[in-house]
């Protein structure tokens, strides 16, 4: 107790800077929110929104609306919608992820509006081994699934496709190639009737 | 069942496949500095889980309640003070202030318990928990949890948060005890005066996550088993 | 150390290459092994770490009169804490690729011991022009580890330097130099490399001194 008391005027005095300190810090990083904030949330918007129209292919500008949908197993899950200048849908771009080789992928499935054929895919992130799983977000692979109908399901093939629902795998990446048409099917899978639904009841 | 598999899946991933050390190259200064004999290495591969467990948990809390975009605890202060309810607040620029400060306060609180309740225990690994406040492998756990937080499509649970930090440090613990165990096999070689100390033991850790390289894969084999396993 | 403390010249050129915080002092490991799988990125890195550096040098300097000894550390990782989110923000906001590319490494550089122990050695004690100097030294010393570990690594791996293609085509890529184990075994052998050097011109040295007799 003796010792406790003295201590008391004597702790204040030795965090005064600390204190201090912390506020002007405290200060320095509110700027900094406020001035980079806006910023940063539009990076991160524009990194989605950016490849949108491109891989439904409208001409013109296409302007973009985020759906939510209600899935079979009762989540919810956000879809955009590709609107072409007439009002009518031009084509859905779906956001799906899954299990890679390495780590999680996330990528963007374009379809056409009934959800018949697959427009285009893109990888938005991927960490797959350098110069072999990675490939995956490359043309040659990438462009295989431009036009494919969504059903029967996508099947991977390591030799040339002989039907129009096979892809060929990148070689030495089978289970990269595998992982991103399983995201695809399984994806697709969930949201086909969700979004004929939204269809069927908006009439656009 | 599914979260079950999900749980062992990031285990596996957190400890072998994408290890701590050999894979993100976090914990390297101690991971050179400590790895001379094996009780060492075990001691402070230990005393890291042990924090890295602590710390995972209060920034899991911290992220979730208060620093993560749509946070409840600042919405609930917003909504109370009347302020304007379209505005999202967003605190995560506190971050890592606030994770460095959990992680010195995990360390300090790790070390009071144990040397309270456990003398024994502090012997053997007392020494090495002031230098874990500067490990860059429990900041780097507080990191992994804040970037899963942020994503709504992800929003882990505590059990993910937690999974990923004990096993996160039983990987390192596993890297650091083999490090050990080749490092004084090493001792008898007759290494080229050039690479003796660090220079070597890099190399050698080279090939540790070369073969560590192998286990790629092994958490996507698991869900499929499972989900054969499921099927039948 | 207390009768003749380094000056700021001494301190600017002990940085870069006699004190170099990688090869000499083996500190700052982390960032040096994760992120020079390519020019670019390692470069984002050095000068991130740059910025903190100095700022934090400069800050510490600053009010070293008023730091009690064991409030110091907390101080430094306040202060180093707080320069790292603004380098965060700011990449996020400017360089939203690199920023993303980086990923954790670039919040990581709050425990990157170079800072820490630079706040301690040097700017705890020095006025701030010769910490200003220090971690502008120390700094370049770290940039050109990084650059020299890139260098290898980028070839070796992508054929590349910047991005510039420089091997042909033919060239079979070692992927496994951007891999981990290719950034373990570059600098581990690189580091044997400096050691060679500077134990070949120790010797050279002690020639010379022993020639006259």
């Amino acid at each position: 107790m003796m010792t406790d008391n003295p201590r008391q005027p004597g702790s204040l005095r030795q965090a005064w800077l600390v204190i201090l300190l912390a506020l002007l810090y405290g200060g320095a990083l509110a700027a900094t929110q406020t001035t980079l904030g806006p910023r940063i949330a539009e990076n991160q918007r524009r990194e989605t929104y950016r490849v949108i129209p491109t891989l439904v292919a409208v001409d013109g500008a296409a302007k973009v609306q985020p759906v939510t949908l209600a899935l079979a197993d009762g989540k919810k899950q956000e879809v955009f919608r590709v609107v072409a200048d007439d009002g009518a849908t031009a084509g859905w771009v779906l956001p799906a992820h899954g299990q890679g080789f390495q780590d999680r992928i996330d990528l963007l499935i374009g379809v056409t509006p009934d959800v018949a054929t697959i427009l285009g895919l893109y990888i938005l992130d991927q960490k797959d081994t350098p110069n072999l799983g990675s490939l995956i977000t490359e043309e040659p692979y990438l462009g295989q699934y431009r036009g494919m109908p969504t059903d029967p399901k996508i099947v991977v093939v390591t030799s040339a496709p002989t039907t129009t629902c096979q892809i060929r795998s990148v070689t030495g990446a089978t289970i990269s190639s595998t992982s991103v048409a399983e995201i695809v099917n399984r994806t697709i899978e969930s949201l086909k009737t969700p979004i004929r639904r939204w269809r069927a009841e908006n009439k656009p | 069942m599914d979260t079950f598999v999900t749980i062992v899946q990031l285990a596996i991933a957190a400890a072998v496949i994408n290890n701590f050390v050999l894979h993100y190259f976090v914990g390297i200064c101690s991971f050179l500095g400590v790895s001379r004999r094996i009780d060492m290495a075990l001691g402070m591969g230990l005393a890291v889980t042990f924090v890295m467990a602590i710390a995972g948990l209060l920034s899991w809390v911290f992220t979730y309640y208060l620093l993560r975009p749509f946070a409840p605890l600042p919405a609930w202060v917003w909504h109370m003070v009347g302020g304007d309810p379209g505005v999202t607040i967003d605190l995560s620029v506190l971050s890592y202030i606030l994770y460095i400060f959990v992680i010195a306060a995990s360390v300090q609180f790790v070390e009071m318990y144990i040397r309270k309740f456990f003398p024994g225990l502090y012997k053997a690994f007392g020494i090495y928990l002031p230098l874990i406040t500067t490990n860059c492998a429990i900041l780097f756990a507080c990191l992994e949890i804040m970037k899963q937080l942020q994503d709504p499509t992800r929003l882990w649970g505590l059990g993910e948060a937690l999974t990923l930090s004990i096993f996160g440090g039983l990987g390192y613990t596993l890297a650091i005890v083999l490090m050990a165990g080749i490092r004084e096999e090493m001792d008898r070689c007759d290494v080229p005066r050039s690479l003796r100390g660090p220079g070597i033991s890099l190399i050698v850790a080279g090939i540790l996550a070369m073969a560590f390289m192998g286990f790629a894969g092994v958490d996507r084999a698991i869900e499929t088993t499972f989900t054969v396993l499921m099927k039948k | 150390m207390s009768s003749s403390e380094p000056t700021a010249m001494e301190r600017f050129i002990n940085g870069i290459l006699p004190e170099n915080p990688i090869y000499r002092q083996l500190l700052g490991m982390c960032p040096t092994l994760a992120v020079t799988g390519a020019m670019k990125p390692a470069m984002t890195m050095a000068v991130s770490t740059a910025f903190v550096l100095i700022a934090a040098n400069l800050m510490i300097s600053l009010i070293r009169r008023l730091l009690k000894p064991h409030l110091r550390i907390l101080i430094f990782t306040l202060t180093i804490a707080t320069f790292v989110t603004i380098t965060d923000r700011f990449l996020a906001a400017y360089l939203y690729e690199m920023s993303k590319a980086l990923g954790p490494y670039v919040p990581l550089i709050i425990v990157n011991c170079i800072i820490i122990s630079r706040c301690e050695i040097c700017a705890a004690t020095q006025g701030p022009f010769t910490a200003f100097c220090d971690g502008v030294g120390m700094s370049l010393g770290f940039a050109l580890a990084l650059a020299s570990l890139a260098t290898v690594r980028e070839i070796l791996g992508s054929g590349s330097w910047f991005g510039i293609m420089l091997l042909p085509k033919e060239w079979p890529h070692w992927t496994i130099m951007i891999l981990s184990p290719g950034a373990f075994f570059a600098l581990g052998l690189l580091l044997g490399l400096a050691n060679w050097i500077s134990r070949r011109r120790q010797e050279a040295a002690a020639r010379q001194a022993n020639e006259p007799y």
